[in-house]
Order: C-alpha cells, then sequence, then structure tokens
C-alpha cells in the first residue's frame, strides 16, 4: 500500500493539474485551428477541419500584415535591451560588490525603490517628450533598460559573491587592467546567471503590455502585446482568429523556457531566496 | 631614490562602471519619481503646470470612483498575495513529495507565468463568459446556475483577482521550492521520531522554517497586486462601471482624460501605498527570525 | 633574480595597526621563510610585497627600484596563491599564458612559452583540461607554471600547501625545493606551519603581533631564539617555557629548556617528577611529567625508553642548552 501512495496522489495531482493548468492553453489551441463558425461555439469539440495554416496566414495578414510589423519591434526591442542591461547590470554588480565605497548604500537604497515602485508615468511621459523619445523604438528600449536594471544588478551583485577575489588579484598580478579583469575573467564566470537573467528578462519585456502602452502608441511602432489587445475589438465575432494570435504570441516564450528550463531554476535560487 | 607619494592607488575596480546605468536610471526613473510628487500637485497639461495643492488627492478620497479604485487595491492585493502564498506553499510541499512526475507538474504549474498577461486575459474573459463561456456551460450541466463573473460588478474584480492567481501561484510555488529545499530534513526525522504527526509536522517545522520564502513571496505579490494593470485592463478594463477599478486603471484613465496632474497624484498614492505597507511588513516578519 | 629590502613597513587599517614598522633585508637567490600565528601578519606583509596592499608608510625596493608605489604587475613578482586562483574557465595552457595574452604577445610566442614551462613542470599532457579536472598537486603546479612564467624577480607563495593532504604535502615541499634550487630565485614563503619553514628556508622571519620577533637561519633560531615567543614558536614538541615566580628563582624572567634537551634518570637530577603520561612514537617517546617546583614539563626520550606513566623520576638539563630570557 505504502509503494503505491506516490503513484496514486501523483496521478491525482496530474489529473487535477491538468484540468486546471493546461485546459485553458488547450482551450486556445483548439480554438486556434478551427472554422469561425465552430470556434463561435467555444467548445472543446475537436475541428472538423484542421485550419492551422488558414488561420495563420490569416491572423498575419490582418491589417497590412501589423501582427508581423509588432513581431519585429518586439523582437527588436527585447534584444537589444536585454543585451544593454546585461552588460550595464553586470558591471554595477560587480563593482558593487567588490568596491567598499559610500555609493554602495546609496545604489542599493536606490534600486531597491526600483523594485518596489511603480513609475510615475506622466511624469517619464513629459520627460521624453522633451528629449523627443516619446513614441519612439529607441525611447521604449532605455525605458525597458531603467526599469529591469534593479532586479538585474541584485541578481548579478548575489552571484558575483560566490566569484573568489582571489582570480582578481591573480590577473592583477598577471597584468590585467580593470577593463581586463573585468571582461576577461570575471565576466565570462558569469555565464550561468547571465542565461537565466536573458530568459527571465526576454520573457519579461517580450510579454510587457503597460509600458508599450504609455510610451510607445501608434501604429508604426506597435509591439506584439498592443496588437493583441486591440486585435480583441476587432476580431469579437471571429474567434477562431483572435485565439490563433494569442497562440502566436504565448508560444515564443514558451519555447525559450523549455529550452532554458534548468537553468532559469538553478539560476533563481543560487543565491537568490537566501539572499 | 624615494618617489613622492601619488596620489592614493587605483582601485581595479573602477568606479565609471556605474555611470553609464546610473544616467539611464537616474534620467528615466528616479528623476520622475522625484518630480510627481512636485505635478501631484498641479493642474497639469504637460505644457503648462497650475499649482493647485493637494486638491488631486483631496479628488481621490471623495469622488466615489476614485476612492473605490482605492479600496480596491488594497482587496486585490490582500485577496492575490493571501491566495497565492496558501495556494503556492500547499503546492510547493505536494510537488517536493515524493509523487510520480513530480518535474513534469512543476514545469505544468511554472507556464501561465511566462505567458502573455493579455492573452490570458482574453482566454479567460472568454472561457467567463456568462451564457457562452466554457465554464458557466460546465457548471449548467451540473446543475449549478453560473454567476456573471465579469458583468456582475460584485464580482468582476474576485474573478480578476481567480485568474491573476492562476496565472501566479507558479512563481510562488517555485519560490517555496526552493525554500523547502533548504530545510534539512534531519529536523522532520527528530520530529517522527518524537511521534509528531504529518500534520504537526507542517505547522511545527516546515512553517516557521520557510520563513524567508514566505516573506519573499507575501511581499512580491503584495508589491504586484497592488501595482496590477495588465489583467484588470484586459478583461474588465475597470468595469462594469468602475467596480473592478484599480489605483493602475484610474491612472490610466485619468491620462487619457488628460488630467495629468490628478493622474500623477494617483502613482503618488501608490508609492505611498506600497511603502506604508511593504517596509513595515518586512522589518516585523525579519525580527521575527528563526534561530536554526 | 633580485634581493628585496623593506624598510619601517607599517600598514594600519583604520585605527588598527597589523604591521608595525618591519625592516627586512633579502639577499637575491634566498628562500625566506615568513611564521607566525594566525593573525600575526605574515600574509599582510606578503601583500603588501605583491603590491595587493598599500603600506601606510615605509618602503620597498625590489632589484634596487623603489616599488612602494607601483603595480603588482610592474614590481617583477609572482604570486601563488593559497587556493591558486586559476582561472576556472580557461584551460591549463591559458591560465599559464594569461599574462602575456594580457600584453598582446603574439600567439605563437605563448605558445612556445607555455610549452617550455609546461614541459619543467610535467604539464604537457595536461595542457588542454581545466582545473576541475586536475588533482590538488597538479593544480599548484599550474599555479607555479603561471608564476614561472612571468619571469619573476621574486617568487611569494600564500601558504600554498595548506589545502593539501599530509603525504600529498611532503611530496611537494621536495618540489618546490627543487625548483628554488634549479631556479636560484629569490623566494619569500608564508606558512604557519613552522616544519615546512624549517626545511625549506635559508632564512626565517617570525612575526607575531605584527611585529618581527627574530630574524635568522633555521639552526640560529633553534639554537638562539631571541624571545620567549620565538623559542616556543620553533621546534617540536614545543620548549618547555616557565615564567613568574619560577624563573625568578632561576635569576631570569622567563626560564626554556626544549624536551629534546633534558635527560631522565633514575637516582638522582635537577628536578623530581611524576610521570603522568607516555607517547610513544617508535622512533621517539613524548614524557608529560608532572614537576611539583616547576609544573607541567615535557621530555623527548627514545623511543625504548625504560620509563612509563606513574614512574617517579629525576629530570637534568643538558650543559649549556638552558634558555634564560
Amino acid at each position: 500500500m505504502r509503494g503505491t501512495r506516490p503513484y496514486v496522489t501523483g496521478a491525482i495531482a496530474l489529473a487535477a493539474a491538468a484540468v486546471i493548468f493546461v485546459m485553458p492553453f488547450v482551450f486556445v489551441a483548439l480554438q486556434a485551428v478551427k472554422s469561425k463558425s465552430e470556434a463561435s461555439r467555444l467548445d472543446f469539440e475537436l475541428p472538423e477541419q484542421w485550419l492551422f495554416w488558414d488561420n495563420l496566414v490569416a491572423v498575419f495578414k490582418a491589417r497590412d500584415y501589423q501582427l508581423a510589423l509588432a513581431y519585429f519591434n518586439s523582437t527588436l526591442i527585447t534584444v537589444i535591451s536585454v543585451t544593454i542591461l546585461i552588460l550595464l547590470s553586470a558591471m554595477v554588480g560587480y563593482v558593487m560588490q567588490r568596491r567598499k565605497t559610500a555609493w554602495n548604500k546609496v545604489a542599493f537604497i536606490a534600486l531597491f525603490m526600483g523594485l518596489m515602485m511603480p513609475p510615475a508615468v506622466v511624469p517619464t511621459i513629459g520627460l521624453l517628450q522633451e528629449i523627443g523619445l516619446f513614441k519612439t523604438m529607441t525611447g521604449m528600449i532605455l525605458i525597458q533598460v531603467a526599469y529591469n536594471l534593479s532586479f538585474s544588478i541584485l541578481l548579478y551583485r548575489s552571484f558575483i559573491s560566490t566569484i573568489p577575489r582571489d582570480l582578481d588579484e591573480a590577473a592583477l598580478i598577471d597584468g590585467a587592467k580593470p577593463r581586463q579583469i573585468f571582461f576577461r575573467v570575471v565576466l565570462p564566470l558569469l555565464k550561468p546567471v547571465t542565461v537565466t537573467n536573458i530568459v527571465v528578462q526576454s520573457i519579461a519585456i517580450f510579454n510587457d503590455f503597460t509600458n508599450p502602452l504609455y510610451y510607445l502608441p501608434g501604429k508604426e511602432n506597435v509591439t506584439v502585446q498592443l496588437t493583441l489587445y486591440n486585435f480583441q475589438s476587432m476580431y469579437s465575432s471571429q474567434y477562431n482568429l483572435l485565439f490563433m494570435n494569442i497562440l502566436l504570441v504565448t508560444i515564443p516564450p514558451l519555447i525559450v523556457f523549455i529550452f532554458f528550463n534548468r537553468q532559469i531554476v538553478a539560476g533563481m535560487t543560487a543565491g537568490g531566496v537566501k539572499g | 631614490m624615494t618617489e613622492t607619494r601619488p596620489r592614493s592607488r587605483k582601485s581595479p575596480y573602477p568606479l565609471w562602471f556605474f555611470i553609464p546605468a546610473a544616467v539611464i536610471y537616474g534620467v528615466l526613473f528616479l528623476f520622475p519619481t522625484v518630480s510627481s510628487l512636485w505635478y501631484s500637485l498641479t493642474r497639469w497639461d504637460l505644457s503648462t503646470a497650475e499649482f493647485i495643492g493637494l486638491e488631486n488627492f483631496q479628488q481621490f478620497f471623495s469622488e466615489p470612483f476614485l476612492v473605490k479604485g482605492l479600496v480596491n487595491t488594497l482587496i486585490y492585493a490582500v485577496t492575490t498575495s493571501g491566495l497565492k502564498t496558501v495556494c503556492g506553499l500547499l503546492l510547493a510541499v505536494l510537488l517536493t513529495s515524493n509523487i510520480f512526475a513530480r518535474g513534469f507538474l512543476r514545469t505544468l504549474v511554472f507556464f501561465p507565468v511566462l505567458v502573455s498577461t493579455i492573452g490570458i486575459g482574453i482566454t479567460f474573459t472568454v472561457m467567463m463568459h456568462p451564457t457562452k463561456g466554457i465554464i458557466n456551460v460546465t457548471l449548467e450541466t451540473l446543475g449549478i446556475p453560473g454567476p456573471g463573473w465579469l458583468t456582475n460588478p460584485a464580482l468582476a474584480l474576485f474573478s480578476v483577482a481567480l485568474v491573476d492567481v492562476w496565472k501566479g501561484v507558479g512563481l510562488a510555488t517555485l519560490i517555496f521550492i526552493a525554500g523547502l529545499a533548504a530545510i534539512s530534513p534531519d529536523y522532520y526525522e527528530a520530529a517522527r521520531i518524537d511521534g509528531a504527526t504529518r500534520l504537526q509536522q507542517f505547522f511545527r517545522i516546515t512553517l516557521p522554517l520557510v520563513r524567508p520564502a514566505t516573506v519573499i513571496v507575501v511581499t512580491l505579490s503584495l508589491i504586484g497586486g497592488l501595482r496590477s494593470f495588465d489583467l484588470i485592463w484586459a478583461m474588465t478594463r475597470g468595469g462594469p462601471g468602475f467596480s473592478s477599478d484599480v489605483i493602475a486603471s484610474v491612472i490610466y484613465k485619468q491620462y487619457q482624460a488628460g488630467f495629468y496632474g490628478l493622474s500623477t497624484a494617483g502613482n503618488v498614492i501608490l508609492f505611498a501605498l506600497i511603502a506604508v505597507i511593504i517596509l513595515p511588513f518586512t522589518l516585523w516578519f525579519n525580527r521575527r527570525g528563526v534561530e536554526e | 633574480m633580485a634581493e628585496l629590502t623593506l624598510k619601517q613597513v607599517r600598514k594600519s587599517f583604520g585605527a588598527l595597526e597589523v604591521i608595525k614598522g618591519v625592516d627586512l633585508e633579502v639577499a637575491s637567490g634566498e628562500f625566506v621563510g615568513f611564521v607566525g600565528p594566525s593573525g600575526c601578519g605574515k600574509s599582510t606583509l606578503l601583500r603588501i610585497i605583491a603590491g595587493l596592499e598599500e603600506t601606510t608608510s615605509g618602503t620597498l625596493t625590489i632589484g634596487g627600484k623603489d616599488v612602494t608605489y607601483a603595480e603588482p604587475s610592474g614590481r617583477g613578482i609572482a604570486m601563488v596563491f593559497q587556493s591558486y586562483a586559476l582561472y576556472p574557465h580557461m584551460t591549463v595552457a591559458e591560465n599559464i599564458g594569461f599574462g602575456l595574452s594580457l600584453a598582446g604577445r603574439p600567439k605563437a610566442e605563448i605558445a612556445a612559452k607555455v610549452a617550455a614551462t609546461a614541459e619543467t613542470l610535467q604539464l604537457t599532457h595536461l595542457l588542454q583540461r581545466k582545473p576541475k579536472a586536475l588533482s590538488g598537486g597538479q593544480r599548484q603546479r599550474v599555479a607555479i607554471g603561471r608564476a614561472i612564467i612571468r619571469n619573476p624577480k621574486v617568487f611569494l607563495f600564500d601558504e600554498p600547501l595548506s589545502n593539501l593532504d599530509a603525504s600529498l604535502r611532503a611530496q611537494m615541499r621536495l618540489e618546490i625545493a627543487d625548483l628554488h634550487a634549479r631556479l636560484k630565485s629569490t623566494m619569500i614563503y608564508v606558512t604557519h606551519d613552522q616544519v615546512e619553514a624549517m626545511t625549506m628556508a635559508d632564512k626565517i622571519v617570525v612575526l607575531n603581533g605584527g611585529a618581527v620577533e627574530q630574524i635568522g637561519s633555521p639552526m640560529e633560531l633553534y639554537r638562539n631564539p631571541a624571545t620567549p615567543f620565538v623559542a616556543g614558536f620553533i621546534g617540536s614538541p614545543k620548549m618547555n617555557l616557565y615564567g613568574g615566580e619560577i624563573a625568578r628563582r632561576l635569576n631570569c624572567t622567563t626560564y626554556g629548556i626544549r624536551p629534546e634537551h633534558i635527560r631522565l634518570s633514575e637516582g638522582a637530577g635537577k628536578w623530581q617528577g611524576k610521570i603522568r603520561h607516555v607517547e610513544r612514537l617508535g622512533a621517539d617517546a613524548i614524557l608529560y611529567l608532572d614537576v611539583p617546583e616547576l609544573g607541567e614539563m615535557v621530555v623527548r626520550a627514545d623511543g625504548e625508553t625504560p620509563f612509563a606513566s606513574g614512574m617517579t623520576v629525576w629530570a637534568n638539563p643538558v650543559e649549556g642548552a638552558e634558555h634564560r630570557f
């Protein structure tokens, strides 16, 4: 009896998890491949025709290929902001952890504010307008960097404490300049946490709705989440296309996650939970 | 023979590494945050700002729809945080015990955390449709009348909160799993020898020792709940009426209407809320540490 | 190879002075050991020589050049760390060649020099491995290789053997001694283990609380310790030291006599005592005596000694081996 308990509980858990956590995804996937009339029934019946490609193309074509443009914009924003973020936050986390300076306390408090406090949107819009970056991709990228720096820096700072200082000193003796110590000795050793950071930040920035809503309105610079939101009103009767859109928007992060699954969990817990 | 002492030898950790990040962060985050304190005291249209003292704040605490937003924010935050913490811990306990397909289940539970909030919002809005939605249709077949999840003003906020918990519990579970893993099995073995039941073990050992993780989960979910916007906007846009408005949606609505000063005042109130709730909370929690 | 001089070197961390005015002359090619208990400042002093810590005052010259304020890489030193500090993400070859790579030397030159260095340390077959795939002894050789390739004027060793187990330690001691004989370079070696210092050094600097207690060759320190501290530090088992009343009766502040300089007899002698415990080590035996007028006394005798626990014996100091401080 003891031996089967894990299996019985496991089976029940699996069934419950399937219903609660998987069902909505299955629902989305199902409606996404149905025809317009079938989808409007919003049930779990299997489709008579498998209209995956037709629906996909239809969604992409809508409003002059707006989704394609949105994909391009979102990807561009994500890739560039994450790159800048990684570089800048590793640099700061490194000096914060290694060097005893009064600036550390100041930085710490400033970063904590960034983790907790919501950004002041309207003043930021005003500011962006003054520098001429409102409604621009550059502005959006810089915003994403600014808003995600706190988490990123604290993550690096925590992890860098596991890299022994001896290595810095050995490099110093070998003749490394400060820049070289960072780029050739420390940064390569930060790979695990960098991977985690890239995954977490990419998913967060790709899925971000609020910030593009405020700072990047307008058709030319539309992002994926915004497009999805707008399609809601457009496809009020075409549920199949709406759900295909949802599917297309939710797939990339899932792919990224499945690919890097182990790294995320390891990276978040190493030096994360216990500070 | 002897050199005069040069200015103090440079540290191998250059301070200029701070500069690029400091500039971006300072200009695009810190500065607007500080200036919002000023702007919240004005009637503002982005080109001119007229000082009006605390009028914006007075409005927030007197106009019914604004007050509702405030109250809703607190309800939403506490509800989602509480549910995420409790369910997260229970799930974590389940997923660290010896059950079949444990790793697979963990991944499954975490999926919703990764997907687009808007996507989730739209999906559940459709599923929660009062007559055609799959949830109510299923309830009908079981003989239970399905409520108007998002159409009933009294329920709308809670419905969104439930979806929020569905989406976010995976992260809480992940954090709790890490926290549980840090508890040495020795404690449980000693307790078993002392004759403690599973339930007693949970309350006397697990709960106290998982405190660090609990603090993190509660803090993160409270802050997230107070700031929540995406899901509410996608599902109800603060409706029906303004029964599910929260501060974040109020901020946006006032911005859209051109009341920039009022909108910014909402921001300041949100800061204050977070500071007032989180700071004492973390202090309280950290003081009641558990000696290992 | 070069000589090294420290003049009145002081180091304070805030209000705490950890190095209190050290003067030291090291001749070219000498092997100098820095010994002392934990916290005596020996590692700090080494790091000051390396340039990893700044002096608060005082000067340091290497090869006649004042390097008090020079960068570590500009002093002509190389250091082997206690943890070896090998770059985990680089291969052995890259580790050894890192300094040259930083200086922008051409790849062919680096490869040649690395190969030559690896050859002398029998590391050639390990060149493509990463540090985590090496044993403790191999890692140490890589650390040494990284130091050698710099052709330093002075080699610095910071407790390099403390991470190794006992048998490996003895072997590595020999290898380092061999290295010194081969390269004939100036070496400064920090250790808390006086056996290492005694067996490897030409000259030992005994440090205590940031100040130099004595500098001398191993045998000098053994035969003529300048202070009770040095007397008690050098030599194993420790010298018997007696202060207070006992010392005054013997006309000094502290009276010392080494366990190996005491002869036991059944008949008569200077002090009478009861044997509390005997440790038989094979070649030697260590006897712990309770002597009423002195207290506890440790005596080293031949392994076959007939004296056993519980017996009462007479103890006699060897002529000329008594120390009065």
